[in-house]
């Protein structure tokens, strides 16, 4: 006679092998991006969150255009980890996405490892890689052009002739844009002292606070911010200091937040080049490189806080630049003392 | 170029030192009445989340910044309560249920964020609390910028911390707090309630623990960020057991940590000698080599992570 006992474990023993053979289902045929296929699903992966009115906000928003012009579904993965971008990305296409997109330099190495790996499938990073495989877009920042023009504002409108300079990861793009921003610093004023720190974070706005209270406790009393979220701990900084403090900031302009600390902004534009990439990538270019540089997807925003003379000289600066004014990109070392 | 010695004799430098401690300091009060009675919360970083979240939203929306702390302290009192209902009632594993409450705060925080604020090419933010100068005391030199102008929140760390000590070591109800925690039985066989005791405790060491979370956005950044708390919970269980259990020393501890913390960046810009990952790294190693020498010796709550069970023959 059949017990209770033995029917439960009759069921286990069912479920066990209903679940080994789904998993073998999946493991042998799994969907693979097939050459030729249309390109319907676009991924994009961001290393923070798209509410951070910065970086990530403005991937996701020309995400969300892409997907209104040429019609494409669209998905997005927020706060990926390095270490975890690569399951991730492993994900979209097995699902069928033959666009992916990754929205940060640091996932560069997996770019690297995947674009062999998928040959049908074309991949979007945002970094300054070089020699990227064929099936790759990558969309160049020229920080270091962009961050020229803010090392003059600061250099000119610094009263202490002390300037701080604040980002997150030591990435190649926010080195060279350091590295830029010291050089301008020498070459206009060149008795200011200039002091660098990396808080290890992008968006992390106490840490922020807490470095930028220390460079300004040390007499800086202008701020060059390469930050994304964490740019908000600066100002609160900025606003705290007992004597006046100015900050820069990038990707979008947040003057609105604090008028009175803010000099300006150098705003990022990344709706044009994700746009003008899948275009490329539909009719068939899957590979290559796109500048965004001052003056292509690149702005600087009202210079606030400063002198006319001031405002006019950074702005001749800025299209100085936007006209081809060489400026050295060095993205390996900190030229800073 | 600056020096050491000038980082250390600068009152600013201190000042901030405490700015930066205060949250642990309401942190690790919050913890160590929980723990004192016998819960194990190991759910702190998560309740602070849940606390920053709170304050930022209510505060955004209300302009009101006690209606912000106000939110804070009950969310994450409620969440306190929660962890007491698993540990007293369920008798379950405090371990297991505070990993958990940890993991559904960090998640619940970012969901509250996203749902009410949306996304937005302007970051919303809020004023920072002002800085209130005791009369009197605060236009002393040097020491009224140092201790005698901060928020509101710095005074209430200061202030729990002197209160927590006197009612846990100088009253009745802080003694039956304390017996709870050494030997429930001994407390019940008097008629009085472990599961009260325990519950109490949890809801004020709550209350605590989201006036902490809600420091963070409130006197320090004016937003709200994901991962804000950044592993602050963490080192407030960690004073809990510098501090061996007494709330004066703990807090000492959260001063120290504060200090190591403002050096290691002071340090990053007198020189670029020592690698920056190093000195991000100087305070959990300075908290691991302090724990290690402090806690031999140290006892901890006999009957911490215990459930107590009034039947049971042990």
């Amino acid at each position: 006679m059949r017990t209770a006992r033995t029917c439960r474990r009759e069921l286990l023993v069912a479920v066990l092998v209903a679940c080994l053979g789904a998993l073998a289902g999946g493991l042998a045929a799994p969907p693979a991006v097939t050459a030729g296929a249309a390109p319907g699903k676009m991924g994009m992966i961001m290393p923070g969150t798209i509410q951070d009115s910065d970086f990530n906000t403005l991937g996701y928003l020309a995400l969300q255009q892409i997907q209104k012009q040429h019609g494409l579904a669209v998905s997005h993965s927020e706060q990926v980890a390095v270490a975890d971008a690569e399951r991730v990305a492993r994900e979209y296409l097995g699902s069928g996405y033959s666009i992916i997109a990754f929205h940060g330099a640091q996932y560069l190495t997996m770019v690297q490892k995947l674009a062999p790996q998928f040959p049908s499938a074309s991949f979007i990073i945002v970094s300054q890689g070089r020699g990227l495989p064929a099936n790759v877009w990558n969309i160049t920042r020229k920080f270091h052009e962009g961050f020229y023009p803010l090392g003059v504002l600061a250099a000119r409108a610094t009263k202490s002739d002390k300037i701080g300079y604040i980002s997150g990861i030591r990435l190649p793009d926010f080195i060279a844009s350091l590295n830029a921003a010291y050089e301008a610093v020498k070459q206009t004023n060149p008795k200011a002292q200039f002091v660098y720190a990396f808080t290890g974070d992008q968006n992390e706005p106490v840490k922020a606070r807490q470095t930028a209270e220390a460079q300004i406790a040390t007499g800086v009393d202008v701020i060059i911010s390469s930050l994304n979220l964490g740019i908000l701990g600066v100002v609160e900084a900025a606003r705290g200091a007992r004597t006046p403090v100015y900050v820069t900031s990038f990707y979008t302009d947040k003057s609105a937040m604090a008028p009175k600390v803010y000099l300006t902004s150098l705003v990022l534009d990344f709706g044009t080049p994700y746009a003008a990439i899948v275009d490329h990538i539909l009719k068939g270019q899957r590979g290559g490189n796109y500048d965004m540089r001052p003056g292509s997807g690149m702005e600087l925003a009202t210079i606030l806080n400063t002198s006319p003379e001031v405002v006019k000289q950074v702005q001749a600066v800025f299209q100085e630049v936007v006209r081809g004014k060489a400026v050295p990109e060095i993205l390996d070392r900190i030229v800073v003392p | 170029m600056e020096t050491l010695l000038a980082v250390l004799a600068d009152v600013q430098f201190w000042r901030l030192v405490l700015v930066m401690a205060a949250p642990l300091m309401l942190a690790a009060l919050g913890e160590l009445l929980m723990e004192r009675s016998g819960i194990l919360n190991v759910a702190i970083e998560g309740m602070m989340a849940v606390g920053a979240v709170l304050a930022f939203v209510v505060t955004f929306r209300s302009q009101s910044f006690l209606a912000g702390i106000g939110a804070a302290m009950l969310g994450a009192a409620v969440m306190a309560a929660l962890l007491a209902w698993y540990a007293v009632t369920q008798r379950a594993s405090q371990l297991t249920a505070g990993l958990a409450l940890f993991i559904l705060g960090l998640g619940l925080a970012s969901l509250i964020y996203r749902v009410s604020i949306g996304i937005r090419l302007t970051p919303p933010r809020v004023p920072t609390l002002p800085p209130v100068a005791i009369p009197g005391l605060g236009e002393l030199p040097l020491l009224g910028e140092l201790l005698f102008r901060h928020t509101a929140l710095v005074y209430a760390a200061v202030g729990l911390t002197l209160l927590a000590s006197l009612g846990l070591f100088r009253t009745p109800l802080g003694l039956r707090v304390r017996a709870t925690g050494e030997n429930p039985r001994a407390v019940d066989v008097l008629g009085v309630s472990v599961a009260g005791i325990r519950y109490g405790a949890a809801v004020v060491g709550g209350l605590c623990i989201g006036a902490a979370g809600a420091y963070l956005p409130l006197a320090i950044t004016g937003t709200f960020s994901e991962g804000m708390v950044g592993g602050r919970g963490w080192i407030a269980l960690m004073l809990v057991i510098f501090g061996r259990w007494t709330p004066g020393p703990a807090c000492l501890g959260g001063l120290l940590f504060a200090t190591v913390e403002a050096l290691e960046i002071r340090i990053g810009i007198l020189t670029k000698v020592i690698p920056p990952q190093f000195l991000s790294m100087l305070p959990y190693l300075f908290a691991i080599v302090v724990l290690v020498r402090i806690t031999q010796g140290a006892q901890a709550p006999r009957a911490l992570g215990v459930p107590y069970h009034r039947e049971s023959r042990t």
